[in-house]
């Protein structure tokens, strides 16, 4: 058979297929579409004979694209609906955390260590976080936290400042979260950098309140959102490791498979980390801020941590162990 | 592989179904532009929003207005990318404009999470400085041209329709004539292949080729070529209903 003849042959064939994927690439075939995977089957028999045979590029290329739409059709994913969203909260994102429970800590290591040490600083010598905050830094820090009548609600007395600090929480605080995950393709060294850098800037916020502000004002704000958002730079930090370890020991794979491999353990912890940090952005925005007594406050925020540990080291384990 | 699939921007790629299909891989420079143009898109769309919310702002007021703008920027910076190329199209407006699209390495439509990681690590391929150099080093190093996001994610940038570049002039009226004796399959497909891109050559290249077949066609220079190209056309013109 020549070239010619098959094309002549199977034109029909083609025709049909190549109006049916039109129309299902718009979203609007009907029954006829149950039609598609035994078209596209004779499709490939034909591409691979068209190849075989030598038929020319004219009709091999037709052919390429035309399997290639069939392809895209027949392999399109389902979109997942709030059913994955729930069993992602409930099970999958505790797991993903426990799972990685080395990463977890070091994480929080290298985080919490710099501030630490840097809050305590402040009582040896001031000029370690001075050298940190630099001028600005001081200024706001004061601004903000130096005393009663300056507290915060005051300043977001405005109509909408609640709103608009929610939002800018989100644009920023989110956005440091990914930051901090896409530096770990930098062999970790992005990630690390990010957590150390917030470490000994929040530590050193910390310590300076305490030296020369007013501690309450500044320890009641950030209370109620501290296990949120802390706990979500942590995951994204984990989830940065993972790449990171990936390209440092990819172990037995080759190292783009190791690292394609991670970037999927990594999605739960980043998805986890943007859920996490856009509640703290909910809470710091609307709630921190408002004029509740300290006590009141500080008892949130220790609920918080409790049900942030609980969540963690219990969520998803009987379904696991069934 | 052999050595002129290593050199070529097609990929074959085996599907499950037994066959292989070819990817045109996308280079550089094109998603470069697609990138200026979703920039101007992105842009042109926070400016536009931000005098509507502007505006608003009388009515909402301005504090409300400000937080909806850091809001919009936030979703234009990180999500824009990732939502259209998990979309059904695989690209963003900017890569559907210039025929782009994203695609597995196995050429299926990218997941959800492959769109979050490839775009998320665009923040490490722009480095340093905001000018994609280790994109740019990553996609030259690589085979399929993939950036850092890219391999991480698995996925490559193809051209949505895979089509030939050439402007072919079409070859001259021809009469079949039948070979003179029976050629093994690589013949046939070189005769096949010289006649396609002929159009593509100067009129002495295409007697300089010719002439190595001198056996086959038994002429050299135009003659040589006029008969190869009939006997391209016999083997593969439509036979049977005549």
């Amino acid at each position: 058979m020549t070239s010619g003849d098959f094309e002549h042959r199977n034109m029909a064939r083609w025709a049909e297929y190549e109006s049916l994927v039109s129309l299902m690439e718009k979203g609007k075939a009907g029954p006829e579409a149950e039609r598609l995977p035994h078209l596209f089957r004779e499709m490939s028999l034909d591409l691979s004979l068209a190849e075989s045979r030598m038929y020319g590029s004219h009709i091999t290329e037709r052919l390429n694209e035309l399997v290639i739409r069939g392809y895209e059709l027949i392999y399109q994913r389902r979109r997942s609906g709030w059913e994955a969203v729930v069993r992602f909260v409930a099970t999958e994102l505790p797991q993903a955390v426990r799972k990685d429970w080395r990463l977890f800590w070091l994480c929080n290591a290298v985080f919490w260590l710099p501030f630490v040490a840097m809050m305590l600083s402040a009582h040896h010598d001031i000029r370690w976080i001075q050298a940190v905050l630099g001028a600005e830094g001081m200024a706001s820090m004061e601004q903000m936290y130096g005393g009663k009548e300056e507290q915060l609600s005051h300043l977001r007395s405005e109509y909408g400042s609640n709103f608009m600090m929610f939002c800018f929480y989100i644009y920023n605080n989110v956005a440091i979260d990914f930051r901090i995950f896409a530096g770990g393709m930098a062999a970790g060294i992005g990630t690390l950098f990010f957590l150390l850098f917030n470490g000994l800037h929040i530590g050193a916020a910390a310590g300076y309140v305490n030296h020369a502000c007013d501690p309450e004002s500044f320890w009641s704000f950030v209370a109620g959102h501290s296990s949120f958002e802390l706990l979500g730079m942590v995951l994204s930090g984990m989830a940065g490791m993972r790449l990171g370890l990936a390209i440092l020991r990819p172990g037995r794979l080759p190292r783009v498979r190791a690292l394609v491999a991670a970037s999927k353990d990594a999605l739960p912890l980043i998805y986890g980390a943007a859920l996490l940090t856009s509640l703290a952005a909910v809470v710091e925005g609307f709630w921190s801020a408002r004029g509740i007594p300290s006590e009141w406050k500080y008892t949130v925020g220790i609920i918080g941590w409790v049900l942030h540990i609980v969540y963690f080291s219990l969520a998803g384990r009987a379904r696991h162990a069934a | 592989m052999s050595a002129h699939e290593k050199l070529d921007t097609l990929q074959a790629v085996e599907l499950a179904e037994g066959i292989e299909i070819r990817l045109r891989m996308a280079g550089p420079m094109l998603r470069a532009g697609a990138y200026s143009l979703d920039l101007l898109i992105r842009s042109t769309a926070l400016t536009v929003g931000g005098v509507i919310v502007s505006f608003a702002g009388i009515a909402i007021g301005e504090r409300v207005a400000g937080g909806v703008m850091l809001l919009a920027w936030f979703l234009l910076d990180w999500l824009y990318p990732v939502v259209f190329e998990a979309g059904k199209r695989g690209a963003t407006p900017g890569k559907r404009i210039l025929g782009l699209r994203v695609v597995q390495a196995t050429g299926s439509p990218i997941t959800f999470g492959q769109a979050v990681v490839r775009n998320f690590l665009r923040f490490i391929d722009g480095m340093p400085f905001f000018t994609y150099g280790f994109g740019l080093t990553s996609c030259l190093a690589t085979r399929r041209f993939q950036r850092l996001g890219d391999l991480a994610a698995g996925t490559v940038v193809i051209y949505d329709r895979v089509v030939s570049p050439q402007a072919r002039v079409p070859p001259p009226p021809l009469t079949a004539v039948p070979l003179p004796v029976g050629l093994t399959a690589d013949e046939l497909r070189g005769l096949a292949l010289f006649r396609e891109r002929a159009g593509l050559w100067s009129e002495g290249r295409r007697a300089e080729i010719a002439d190595q077949a001198a056996v086959l066609s038994g002429a050299t220079g135009e003659v040589g070529v006029n008969r190869l190209m009939a006997m391209a056309h016999w083997i593969q013109e439509k036979r049977r209903e005549r």
